[in-house]
């Protein structure tokens, strides 16, 4: 069975929709500033969307996420497509698979610094729909009117691929003729001050596989996918999907990187390509010691026998969380369809044991890689062609 | 999809095994009304994450085994789907208190507990299982949403999926999002019906699960003690579903079947068409 991307949109700190990320990238502008974030005094760098004020979101779906989702579905005709595809199918055969860690948490934490005398939610953050792991699904669900499965997965730095391996099941057994997928991840509090309880933050901008790197750089993003069984003109093919999990430790990951080579194992499996397929991998690449050591490790031994050129973007967006998987999925098909592959943004000194590509490259590539791994051990691997 | 049901785990006030919830089901849950919530105890979590683990985390654990000790499978390689409402809100509120005050350093171990797959991490280190796992929500309609992904991974895997479903009570302000009054977890291992047949087990309950687009309200248990107990959880639905699968089991050979409705989204539902037993 075959699942075909027809349609992606991604907004992040690079720009609003695929014609402001291409430009970035090919301008070299990295999203990542160290402008403060309100209510924060964690010395960092964050890849954070400017969201317009003004995006006329109903009271009940008010958060800084959802307008995320909101000015991501507003961007590369997006919404139109989901439109195009409802005229021809039964409404309960369109699902939606959403991706998010944070879900509206930011809006939470908001009606905690504003409760009542009583200690309730004052009036206007009494917004059941927002204050939950499903905000974000459920918000675009009804956004895009859909009518069929409308699922969350929220598997920490995971859940943007893990959407993409649930549609494609959807898909594969027939239960859907097509799912938009679906990712966003908001800048708040908790995943900044989190980070830092872990001491995980960098005070400069991430450099993935970087000898002198320091930790990770926030980011946030929202993006989507339109996938189908069948083929449009310019569609790319989601080849193969492949989830593990470390059943190790809650915020380490194995030592040895065996649910991360697990999940790349499985992915190629799936997708019926082997490394020697595959032209492009998008590390995972956070910026801390241990992730990058062991990413390292693990692709340092699947790419010793394979021509790939390897880079790490989180330089260029921050780690976007729940919706990095979502990020990287995209500058995936963007590049198989563009041709441009963006490079490790900020980093000089490798410390890796494969060749990281630094500076952007033009290539046509066939098969692409993209890693997301997430606290819980959780580990998602898809492979794209064209 | 054709699936089976295998194994069962639950875990609320006055109701802590599958055993246990068949006994009581003889006399219509009577001593249910007077019953209070004890917490499991973490013993299947190895001593180092032990310590680390609260209430969301040892109640999905604890039901996680349950439900493998009933169907018999592999603990180590099964995949598994956890799926909740609102997740741990006991976690969320301590994160959203500490952070509106002037103190905004957090426990790390809370934070990385905030990740709603966190209960699905620990039952994977506590059975050593590196097969896929995830957490799924659908907020008041998750347990239909749980069913319907547990299942379609089941199918297309070709092998046993777990499915553990869970929601804490609440407490103010959060209990504005969702008035949860009892604390509540449900467990199922579900099988490919084709793969089920393959072996004996001591459960075997076979359902066709088909989604449908149209709202209906959640199936409830038919004793009035249990459906009380239901009313006051969004994975209430999950007790309707244990008391018909002991109602198909204690049936034997009689032909019959048992229909439940779940609802997965504002327009739709999950439909499973309890079929016999063997």
């Amino acid at each position: 069975m075959s699942a075909f991307v027809n349609a992606y949109t991604l907004t992040s700190a690079l720009g609003n929709g695929i014609g402001a990320l291409r430009k970035a990238l090919r301008s070299g502008r990295s999203g990542l500033t160290d402008a403060p974030w309100p209510g924060s005094d964690v010395p960092c760098f964050l890849g954070r969307v400017d969201v317009p004020p003004d995006l006329s979101l109903p009271a009940m779906w008010h958060s800084r996420n959802n307008a995320l989702v909101e000015l991501a579905l507003r961007q590369d005709a997006f919404a139109e497509a989901v439109d195009d595809i409802r005229h021809n199918l039964q409404p309960e055969r369109i699902g939606l698979a959403m991706g998010t860690s944070t879900s509206s948490i930011d809006r939470t934490e908001q009606a905690y610094r504003r409760l009542d005398a009583d200690g309730r939610f004052a009036a206007e953050f009494r917004q059941s729909g927002v204050h939950n792991p499903h905000a974000p699904a459920h918000f675009a669900a009804q956004r895009l009117k859909i009518g069929g499965p409308c699922v969350t997965v929220s598997a920490a730095c995971a859940s943007g691929a893990k959407a993409f391996a649930m549609a494609k099941r959807w898909l594969d057994q027939n239960l859907v003729d097509a799912v938009v997928v679906g990712a966003a991840d908001s800048l708040c509090l908790s995943v900044i001050y989190g980070f830092h309880a872990l001491q995980l933050v960098s005070p400069q901008p991430c450099r993935p596989f970087a000898a002198n790197r320091q930790g990770i750089s926030l980011g946030e993003a929202a993006g989507f996918a339109l996938l189908t069984r069948e083929r449009s003109a310019d569609a790319r093919e989601l080849l193969g999907v492949g989830e593990s999990c470390d059943a190790y430790h809650m915020s380490s990951a194995h030592p040895d990187g065996l649910g991360a080579r697990l999940a790349i194992e499985a992915a190629l499996a799936d997708a019926k390509r082997g490394m020697a397929d595959v032209d492009y991998v998008n590390l995972h690449g956070t910026g801390t010691r241990a992730n990058d050591d062991i990413e390292g490790r693990v692709c340092g031994s699947l790419l010793a026998a394979s021509r790939a050129l390897a880079s790490a973007t989180k330089g260029w967006t921050g780690h976007a969380l729940g919706a990095a998987g979502m990020v990287e999925a995209i500058l995936c098909l963007d590049a198989l369809a563009t041709g441009f592959v963006p490079g490790t943004r900020n980093t000089a000194c490798v410390d890796a044991p494969f060749e990281l590509l630094l500076d952007n490259v033009e290539q046509r590539l066939e098969t692409v890689l993209s890693n997301s791994f997430g606290f819980g051990g959780t580990n998602c691997t898809l492979v794209f062609g064209r | 999809m054709k699936i089976t049901l295998t194994g069962i785990g639950l875990w609320a006030r006055g109701l802590t095994s599958l055993a246990g919830f068949a006994a009581a089901s003889r006399d219509g849950f009577a001593a249910l009304s007077e019953a209070q919530f004890e917490p499991p105890k973490p013993i299947a979590i190895p001593s180092r994450e032990r310590r680390r683990a609260g209430l969301a985390i040892n109640l999905g654990v604890e039901v996680a085994h349950q439900a493998c000790d009933v169907s018999g499978i592999d603990k180590s390689s099964v995949a598994s789907v956890f799926v909740s409402a609102l997740g741990d809100t006991a976690t969320t509120d301590y994160m959203c208190r500490k952070l509106s005050g002037a103190d905004k350093l957090l426990s790390p171990t809370k934070f990385h507990n905030s990740v709603h797959n966190a209960p699905a991490c620990y039952w994977a280190i506590s059975a050593d299982n590196r097969a896929p796992n995830t957490f799924v929500g659908g907020f008041l309609e998750s347990l239909g949403a749980g069913l319907f992904e547990a299942s379609s991974q089941a199918i297309g895997a070709d092998a046993p999926v777990l499915l553990v479903a869970y929601d804490l009570a609440t407490a103010p302000p959060l209990d504005e999002v969702a008035a949860i009054g009892d604390t509540l977890a449900v467990a199922f291992v579900i099988e490919p019906t084709r793969q089920a047949q393959l072996r004996q087990t001591s459960l075997a309950v076979d359902a066709k699960l088909r989604f449908v687009g149209n709202a209906v309200p959640a199936t409830a248990p038919r004793a009035a003690a249990l459906a009380r107990l239901a009313a006051t959880n969004p994975m209430g639905g999950g007790l309707a579903l244990v008391e018909r699968c002991v109602a198909e089991c204690a049936k034997g050979d009689e032909s019959g079947e048992s229909v439940l409705r779940f609802p997965a989204g504002s327009q739709a539902h999950v439909e499973l068409r309890l079929e016999s037993t063997r």
